[in-house]
């Protein structure tokens, strides 16, 4: 056979071969996702007889506009000093909803902040929204990297002989096992504000609280409540994947380099982190993008008192019934995703070349 | 000697380790079983207790009447069975998909790999929410059943996540393995399913689990497509309209019951498959 020929059938094997995920995608998933595209221009409204109409890119404006504006401070007319808040007992300034714009949509202060001994105000057209961004992505760069270092810590364990290993290997998959939806709801249970809940116990024995500290109510400790939810929740499926990664790195390579004299911290860094690379850059895009899409562990735990970017889409759409409005936060979603999926390939030097 | 020691100090800081990770694996589901031991009124005791204790006496007090409850009703038990189905309906398709596709896009030359790579996953970027409506719309019109719109809706984070990780195991195998096949005559479709398939077990097994549990456990979706055909409805749709036999609130000790009793399925089939994980591989085949 030629080597034309033999390329030629391979191009043909190849399209016949990914039909069938073709077909899929193009069944289930052409249309839904072109349809929020195109509901993301509009003031589509969820159930319901009004008229949509085209409104442009109104819906990005409104989701996305950020104002930072500088505030003058307050002074007091007798002693020509800057006042004294009387109900703070702090420097007084100008209150941002004067300064901010109104037009088209109305800017409101996210929060404010001193720079170089100057107040600033940091305002949103929709500050709920912009809030969901800072806190999911939050969420996700900090349970990501704590998953890859646990799941590694795991799979490195896992991956050796010592009795009892199958047992561990079921008691590793247990986190990932239990639905979402019941995990949840028992770690909301065992962050219980009250000694109902386990932490608090436990946080009272040792003396660091009184066995009241609402972890779940507390904005300085939601997200890290969450964090600590979907580390343990997910750090199981990066274990899993970056073991079979480690089960293809041949044992004479490591015999290899142990005689040579290589250390384990070298072993590590030159051999085992080469050869599994690959594994762990589709084991980032997956556990990322399903950070980044979070929802049910927000919508039970939290409901509308903390939004995380999907769940603030889903009250949107449910709730508000603003379809249009909801699909251009899905949109907005999607480039996130999209984003760190490139930038995962720029630094990993692509998918095509190992 | 110095070695003899360093090597006990090892072992030591090794099962520590063990130690710590299995307690942190495996406390909250420890703690699921013991909620769903309790009665209504151990569940409410300050400070919560470690084994259901009676609240007065002290005495250990375990009570299965929550079990009780949940294998009395009927939508949880058809749940599991709609579930099993499901499950195992969109692991199978996802794998056979899922590898036909990845040995394409990681072992066959041709224009277009990325991009359909790209293509692949970018059906999975969007929250699940979004795609609801568009979704049920497209089932509503083409009238599909719910079992079956929920395997096909399923393919949705299946199918992506099978095929790239697939595809990065087909990757590793040396290219040798198919050239020498093509050498002794084999197509390259028959070097694919006898040579190369055979050495992804540990891939397939992997994604397979994962896949079983993320359809096991989806709510969303079931939730909506089984909304107009509730014989249809899976586990998690099931436990979620649970109004309680026993309790008079919510019924927090039978949610966990269900939770134990849906989570034991899951843990018997990953011992299975467990072993596979390792021996699917042998050194000596991808020798380069």
């Amino acid at each position: 056979m030629s080597q034309h020929r033999l390329e030629r059938s391979e191009q043909k094997l190849a399209m016949l071969l990914l039909i069938p995920s073709f077909l899929v995608i193009f069944l289930i998933a052409f249309y839904p996702l072109g349809s929020v595209f195109v509901t993301s221009f509009t003031n589509r409204t969820f159930a319901s007889s009004v008229e949509t109409e085209t409104v442009g890119f109104d819906n990005y404006r409104k989701l996305l506009s950020l104002k930072i504006m500088k505030l003058e401070p307050i002074f007091d007319p007798d002693t020509g000093l800057q006042a004294i808040d009387d109900f703070s007992g702090e420097p007084a300034y100008q209150d941002p909803i004067d300064l901010l714009p109104r037009d088209p949509f109305r800017y409101k202060p996210l929060r404010e902040f001193d720079l170089f001994g100057t107040r600033y105000v940091y305002a949103a057209t929709d500050p709920k929204f912009i809030q969901s961004i800072e806190d999911t992505l939050f969420f996700t760069l900090t349970s990501v990297i704590l998953e890859t270092i646990f799941g590694m810590m795991i799979a490195l364990i896992m991956i050796k002989n010592f009795p009892g290993r199958g047992g561990l290997r079921v008691a590793m998959l247990v986190p990932w096992a239990i639905p979402t939806a019941v995990s949840s709801r028992m770690w909301e249970w065992m962050f219980a504000s009250t000694r109902v809940g386990v932490f608090n116990v436990i946080a009272q024995w040792m003396g660091y609280t009184d066995g009241q500290f609402p972890f779940l109510t507390d904005a300085s400790t939601q997200i890290w409540a969450m964090i600590a939810i979907d580390v343990w929740k997910t750090t199981p499926f990066m274990a899993l994947l970056l073991m079979a990664g480690l089960q293809t790195i041949p044992m004479e390579v490591y015999e290899a380099a142990y005689i040579d004299g290589c250390g384990a911290i070298r072993r590590f860094t030159k051999i085992t982190m080469p050869l599994v690379k690959h594994t762990l850059l589709v084991a980032l895009v997956f556990r990322t993008l399903d950070a980044l899409r979070v929802f049910d562990l927000f919508q039970i735990v939290f409901a509308q008192k903390r939004y995380s970017m999907a769940s603030f889409s889903y009250y949107q759409l449910i709730d508000n019934k603003m379809m249009g409005y909801s699909s251009a936060a899905s949109v907005v979603i999607f480039f996130i995703i999209l984003f760190f999926i490139l930038l995962y390939t720029k630094i990993s030097g692509g998918i095509q070349n190992d | 000697m110095i070695n003899k020691k360093s090597k006990l100090a090892g072992q030591i800081i090794f099962w520590l380790l063990i130690v710590v990770m299995f307690i942190y694996l495996v406390f909250p589901f420890y703690w699921t079983i013991v909620t769903s031991l309790k009665t209504e009124n151990q569940l409410i005791m300050t400070p919560a207790t470690f084994i259901p204790r009676d609240p007065v006496t002290k005495d250990i007090s375990i009570t299965f009447q929550n079990y009780g409850a949940v294998f009395r009703n009927d939508t949880f038990v058809r749940g599991i069975m709609n579930s099993a189905i499901v499950s195992f309906s969109v692991t199978v398709l996802a794998l056979v998909f899922g590898s036909f596709g990845a040995f394409a896009l990681g072992k066959l030359r041709f224009r277009g790999r990325t991009f359909s790579l790209y293509l692949i996953l970018s059906m999975t970027m969007f929250p699940q929410i979004s795609v609801l409506t568009g979704l049920y719309a497209v089932i509503r019109a083409l009238s599909i059943p719910a079992r079956t719109s929920m395997i096909l809706s399923y393919m949705l984070f299946t199918l992506p996540f099978t095929i790239w990780v697939m595809t990065s195991f087909f990757k590793k195998l040396p290219d040798s393995l198919l050239q020498a096949a093509n050498v002794d005559g084999a197509t390259s479709f028959q070097a694919f399913y006898m040579v190369l398939l055979p050495l992804t077990v540990p891939a397939m097994v992997t994604t397979g689990l994962l896949a079983f549990i993320a359809a096991w456990n989806e709510y969303l979706f079931a939730l909506t497509f089984t909304s107009i055909q509730s014989s249809a409805r899976t586990v998690p749709v099931a436990m979620a309209l649970f109004s309680g036999e026993i309790a008079r609130q919510e019924p927090f000790g039978e949610i966990m019951a269900a939770s134990v009793i849906v989570t034991l399925p899951l843990l018997v089939l990953v011992y299975i498959f467990q072993k596979r994980l390792v021996e699917g591989l042998t050194a000596g085949a991808v020798k380069g």
